[in-house]
């Protein structure tokens, strides 16, 4: 059983390596855009609210395998060669920021009116109360909502490998030992022990955050 | 810019049956997501019954069978069942399926995507229904045993009927993401609207009129928003009324996308 890890462990460990610089690019471009699609969504202008909310029907409604096709392929024959790279982690960060947009919208909703009102009142101004009663409180909510998206986008981000971007991560990497070996069984049951990890590092590591940032009752 | 609306290049919407293909296609993803959350549905109450089970190590068995396949990619497991399931099964598969079902559900490589798809579902879906369980007032349990109820007549009688409802709201969800992942089974080359796409787009397959890539898939992401968004509508609606109807409020599962389960207040 061990000897196809030890014996193919070049191709494993880089396609791990792979699957982890994929999630951590989509990981940023989603943190980012998800928090600008957010603040469109809670902006007092409507045209703004509805642009975020377009984004957010949009990409969170198409399949991921579709916004691959279109990013990579789509836009090279069109003319606009951005690399397998760009297109992947573009494609996953995009569809993943529509769920974090939705998880912060609802975090800043579950900040109590009275708060709100409560920090005006004090002589807060806006962007006071925005800073520093409802995104701190906000932020305690969210963690929770984030690590369940975070290894949402981990599993995704096979997808992105195994389509026709040209990305040897893990599970390309497990396809081409398994052709080369016959051993599908052993192969993907490595594969499998590769992705256990990221996830449950993730786990943990939100669980961890969130015990951190919980609130003493 | 110039090049996306360009009429040129949507001209083959409109030419031979290219739309119609590609609808067909779209059909096909549709049964499967249907199929699929049929069979999910039946061993995910399963599951979670299991994993609510009073003997230890049943409760434990499942419990790591559900973490387990919630935590892998879906479309790892497609590839490895597609790979891995014994020739004579995919055989058996390929002998039994009647003549009239669709082109797409000949091949025995569906059997594997099948497997993949209810496996994981069923996995994500033991977890909706199980919070949905153990949302409920542990005094409806009490109180059903207080009656003389046996463990089993209070899971039917008083359990199940509740806790289910709560979770019609968090399937439909669970539904929009099977059907896109449904375009998953296209990597094991099922000719469902993905491929169907890739056909259109191969030069001169319905008249001459070239069809870009760009605009056939931006065409069938068209259809699954619609589609997606009018489920997710029904969903919000769902969630809604239970709301009002239980009073609850609704909490997030774990490690899935979107998902809420009604929490006990």
């Amino acid at each position: 059983m061990i000897d196809v890890l030890t014996e193919h462990w070049s191709e494993f460990s880089s396609g791990w390596w792979v699957t982890v610089q994929i999630i951590a690019g989509s990981f940023g471009i989603a943190m980012v855009v998800g928090t600008f699609v957010a603040a469109f969504r809670i902006a007092p202008n409507k045209w703004l609210q509805r642009l975020g909310g377009l984004y957010v029907e949009v990409f969170r409604n198409i399949p991921l395998l579709v916004l691959l096709f279109i990013s990579f392929a789509g836009l090279r024959r069109a003319g606009v060669d951005i690399g397998p790279w760009v297109a992947g982690i573009a494609s996953l960060g995009l569809y993943t920021a529509a769920y974090v947009a939705e998880a912060l919208r609802s975090g800043v909703f579950s900040v109590g009116k009275g708060q709100i009102e409560a920090s005006l009142s004090l002589g807060f101004s806006y962007a006071e109360t925005l800073r520093r009663i409802v995104l701190p409180q906000a932020f305690r909510t969210v963690i929770a909502p984030l690590g369940s998206l975070t290894i949402a986008m981990i599993k995704n981000s096979a997808i992105v490998g195994v389509s026709l971007l040209a990305l040897p991560d893990l599970l390309k990497q497990a396809r081409v030992v398994s052709a080369r070996t016959f051993q599908t069984d052993e192969t993907f049951f490595w594969a499998a022990v590769g992705y256990i990890i990221l996830t449950g590092a993730a786990t943990l590591i939100f669980r961890a955050l969130e015990k951190r940032f919980a609130i003493a009752r | 810019m110039s090049y996306l609306f360009s009429p040129d290049n949507w001209e083959w919407l409109w030419t031979g049956n290219n739309a119609r293909f590609i609808l067909e296609g779209f059909l096909i993803n549709l049964e499967i997501a249907v199929i699929s959350i049929i069979f999910a549905l039946i061993f995910g109450l399963v599951l979670a019954l299991l994993r609510l089970s009073v003997l230890k190590p049943v409760s434990f068995l499942a419990g790591a069978w559900v973490d387990v396949f919630r935590n892998l990619p879906l479309i790892f497991l497609i590839l490895y069942f597609a790979l891995g399931l014994p020739q004579s099964w995919k055989q058996a598969w390929e002998d039994a399926m009647p003549s009239w079902a669709p082109e797409a559900f000949q091949s025995g490589l569906v059997l594997g995507a099948f497997m993949g798809l209810i496996l994981y579902n069923s996995a994500v879906l033991a977890e909706i229904m199980r919070a949905g369980i153990l949302s409920l007032p542990k005094g409806q349990g009490e109180a059903a045993s207080a009656l003389g109820m046996t463990r089993r007549q209070a899971l039917r009688y008083v359990i199940l009927p509740q806790g289910l409802r709560r979770m019609v709201p968090a399937t439909v969800s669970q539904l929009i993401t099977l059907n896109k992942d449904t375009t998953l089974v296209s990597i094991i080359a099922i000719t469902e609207v993905m491929r169907r796409g890739r056909i259109v787009t191969s030069s001169g397959f319905f008249g001459d009129v070239t069809a870009p890539i760009l605009q056939v898939f931006i065409f069938i992401g068209f259809l699954f928003v619609v589609v997606n968004y009018l489920l997710s509508r029904l969903s919000r609606r769902l969630e809604i009324r239970e709301r009002k109807i239980t009073g609850t409020k609704l909490k997030r599962v774990g490690g899935l996308e979107d998902q809420v389960a009604a929490d006990p207040v």
